[in-house]
């Protein structure tokens, strides 16, 4: 029972995850401008590999669920500084708000 | 995890990284390539991640997290190197 349960949750995890991916991949591809790009990036680095990391519930793997809970807080720490890094040098050199 | 949602997950992410190649080459900046390329590490954590749960070995994720680790570093050191304007200003 429980497993049937672990394996739907994680499935559904998984889907909205490579969902999240394909969206901030395709938003990359067509978004003009650098903030425009760096938000769509932010998708895929904040919840998409978030929702992967989080699907692994249904291996019922004690050490990779363990593992996957250390890279979900990690992300969580470091996407931010990342995307705050590459705005703060956009800001720097001057790149327009407005897509061109 | 059921090979028969796995299988499919690893297929598709391995076309995203191949798109992700395309959108690191179609940048028109620095640092729309820089994007481009922290969002190519980000697939390859999920590619890593769902090889793991594929074959149920856990020490996959060590890579998976230390390349999200390294790409932190690149991302972080190369966007402070482009912000002050290189080594000779």
């Amino acid at each position: 029972m429980i497993s049937v349960v672990l394996d739907v949750v994680g499935g559904l995890l998984l889907v909205i995850g490579l969902g999240l991916m394909t969206i901030a991949l395709i938003g990359v591809l067509r978004m003009p401008g650098t903030y425009s790009k760096l938000h769509a990036q932010s998708l895929a680095t904040g919840p998409g590999v978030c929702c992967v990391l989080a699907s692994s519930v249904a291996t019922e793997n004690a050490g990779t669920i363990s593992y996957a809970a250390v890279g979900i807080v990690f992300t969580v720490l470091t996407a931010p500084v990342a995307s705050h890094a590459i705005a703060r040098a956009a800001r720097r050199r001057g790149a327009e708000a407005e897509p061109r | 995890m059921n090979a028969l949602v796995a299988v499919p997950a690893l297929i598709w992410v391995t076309v995203l990284v191949v798109v992700g190649g395309l959108a690191l080459l179609r940048g028109q900046d620095v640092l729309q390539r820089l994007i481009a390329l922290d969002l190519l590490a980000v697939l390859v954590v999920a590619l890593l991640a769902l090889l793991s749960y594929l074959r149920d070995v856990p020490h996959y994720l060590d890579a998976a997290v230390a390349l999200a680790l390294l790409s932190l570093v690149a991302t972080v050191a190369t966007a402070r190197y482009l912000a002050t304007g290189g080594p000779l200003e």
